[in-house]
């Protein structure tokens, strides 16, 4: 009995944890090239709208992800061109992005889907009660961890995010390095907004990554900025947010709202307890 | 180039309205038309930079240090919150002990971040961030539990005493006194940065950490300083919109203000005295995007699209002049 409430706990975890894993993977890329993208929550909003946009005209959830992953590497262009090109403050640049994510997502499917009641055709489980993009997810975390680690590309990404002169002086074109990894991060903020639409609700609600993009953030500082440990994190998050929906039909006299507050919290401690650490690429942040 | 940010700034959220199947002539000239074309909107554009002045001024404080300050909604929830809950006891006190008991409250979770960042080196924008999410749900707790009016129907609070109520300036209007106190907070901030020590502090920190080190200026205090501070404002924020307009707590009482605080204090060049006319210029859209919806039936979220291309605009202008001056 026990087991199988173990069993339900951890896949709940699993399917609640991906969306922030995959943005997290994502956005490790990135930060390794040294380019920090604070507005992936406003991608994460707009590839849920895409995600479901897409799936709903053409009927499938295959093209509802492509056309997530092509609207997140377009805001992530967006970034680029003003942290990497303009080298201005990328803080400021990512706000724009939590913004206008916020205003496309919300307005576009106010004109479309919102207007009238079209299906949405959501990812199926294919195994262990979980769909496709999980097993991508974790596919992708470790092929990015192999090609940081052990490839000439990961080499410069990371070069890149270290010392970007010693870089441009060996010969590496440090603009394309980063322009290639930040436009990496906002697919995968892309993909894991339609996740979210596709795979874990199975429909766009305004405003519905609430935060999930910036814990993704969290995850990658305490998965230091290493992509599977991020997943890992991620999936720690996943178990706090399963667990504490089920904690709240356990304890109902405990007002519901303190629950929701829980993963949030957990944010916050692990933050402090994890945030001084030497794995922080070094060039983070400055153009 | 200058003019070509500014006409990218116009015709982006235009673009919008078009696909939205609007009219984009008819659309400008119902946003401009309301605000400050009538003086029935014209007032609510006043009504609506007061509260943005406040936390684009507390804002413009913890940026000024080079701390990304994102949580003035939650700030200012605790701000409301810890005012409304103390209102039964300020109410034969009057309006200023109840502004001042919001201002604590946002100062308090603002102190919270700043020691999280000044002790452990915790990144200020992710606490920030969960710290809103935090806000809400105690916000939504509230407002449900300790705080709910007597006969349980809303999830809202009781009115707070009238003794409390800020005054109304403008007869007809719901423009209140609110508005004095956000132009006296911008010249005191002004005065703060430009004549004080402190302010001169925050200005070394935020420019540079080694000629911080250099000048014996001790960063963590700088930041344990400023960050109550600047939540302390959007706190005061929160007080006012209660005292000034809902004269009680409801869900989403001020959605959003914070985003677009953020939006102001960019603009304004966390310029203090240049705050109030940020805001003013935020109000216009945020009012303008309320009438287009009522009269044109273009979604309200266009406000955001708004404030996401000023942002860019305005930072893409810093770009042009900082690349022109060297």
């Amino acid at each position: 009995m026990s087991f199988v409430i173990l069993a339900g706990l951890i896949a709940a975890a699993v399917r609640l944890a991906m969306s922030i894993a995959l943005a997290a993977i994502g956005e490790t890329v990135a930060q390794r090239s040294g380019v920090l993208n604070v507005g992936i929550e406003g991608i994460m909003l707009v590839g849920a709208f895409l995600g479901a946009y897409g799936a709903a005209m053409s009927g499938s959830p295959w093209a509802g992800l492509a056309l997530a992953i092509a609207g997140g590497v377009a805001l992530a262009a967006l970034h680029g061109y003003f942290s990497i090109t303009l080298r201005a403050d990328q803080v400021v640049s990512g706000i724009a992005l939590i913004l206008l994510g916020l205003g496309l997502s919300s307005f576009l499917f106010r004109i479309t889907l919102g207007r009238e009641q079209t299906p949405i055709p959501a990812f199926q489980a294919v195994l262990f009660g979980q769909s496709a993009p999980v097993y991508i997810g974790i596919g992708l975390a470790i092929a990015v961890a192999f090609v940081l680690k052990r490839t000439a590309l990961g080499l410069q990404i990371r070069a890149c995010g270290e010392n970007p002169d010693a870089a441009a002086a060996a010969g590496v074109r440090v603009g394309a390095v980063r322009y290639g990894c930040v436009l990496f991060g906002g697919a995968m903020a892309g993909f894991a907004g339609a996740y979210l639409s596709l795979a874990q609700v199975g429909a766009f609600v305004e405003n519905m990554v609430v935060g999930r993009g910036f814990i993704a953030i969290a995850c990658v500082v305490f998965g230091r900025w290493h992509p599977v440990k991020a997943l890992a994190v991620a999936l720690c998050f996943g178990l706090a947010e399963a667990a504490q929906i089920r904690l709240q039909s356990f304890y109902p006299q405990v007002p519901y709202q303190f629950f929701v507050m829980l993963p949030y919290l957990i944010a916050v401690v692990a933050l402090a307890i994890y945030a001084r650490n030497a794995d922080l690429p070094r060039a983070l942040g400055r153009a | 180039m200058r003019f070509l940010i500014i006409a990218v700034a116009f015709v982006v959220p235009t673009i919008f309205v078009v696909l939205a199947g609007k009219d984009p002539l008819g659309s400008w000239a119902a946003l401009l038309g309301y605000t400050l074309g009538s003086w029935n909107g014209f007032s609510e554009v006043l009504v609506a930079a007061i509260p943005l002045t406040l936390i684009g001024l507390g804002l413009s404080i913890a940026f000024r240090a080079g701390i990304f300050n994102i949580g003035a909604d939650g700030q200012l929830i605790a701000g409301a919150v810890l005012a409304a809950a103390l209102a039964p006891l300020l109410a034969p006190a009057g309006p200023l002990p109840f502004l001042l008991a919001g201002f604590v409250g946002g100062a308090l979770l603002g102190a919270l971040v700043g020691w999280l960042r000044a002790r452990f080196a915790a990144n200020e924008i992710i606490v920030t961030i969960m710290l809103n999410y935090v806000a809400f749900q105690l916000l939504a707790w509230v407002i449900r539990g300790p705080l709910q009016e007597p006969t349980r129907l809303f999830p809202r609070s009781s009115v707070i005493p009238e003794n409390l109520h800020l005054a109304v300036l403008i007869a007809d209007t719901r423009v209140h006194s609110g508005l004095v106190w956000a132009a006296l907070a911008a010249v005191a901030l002004w005065i703060v940065f430009s004549r004080t020590a402190f302010g001169y502090r925050l200005e070394v920190v935020g420019a540079s950490r080694g000629a911080a080190v250099y000048a014996g200026i001790k960063e963590a205090r700088v930041v344990v300083g400023a960050m109550p501070l600047s939540g302390g404002f959007a706190g005061l924020a929160g007080a006012v919109e209660v005292a000034g307009i809902h004269q009680r707590l409801e869900d989403g009482f001020a959605e959003g203000f914070g985003l677009i605080g953020i939006a102001v204090a960019l603009m304004a060049r966390l310029n203090p005295l240049a705050v109030p006319f940020a805001a003013l210029l935020f109000a216009v859209f945020q009012v303008g995007s309320g009438a287009l919806q009522r009269e044109l039936a273009v979604p309200y979220p266009i406000v955001w699209i708004f404030a996401g291309t000023i942002v860019l605009a305005v930072l893409a202008l810093q770009c042009r002049l900082s690349s022109s001056r060297a």
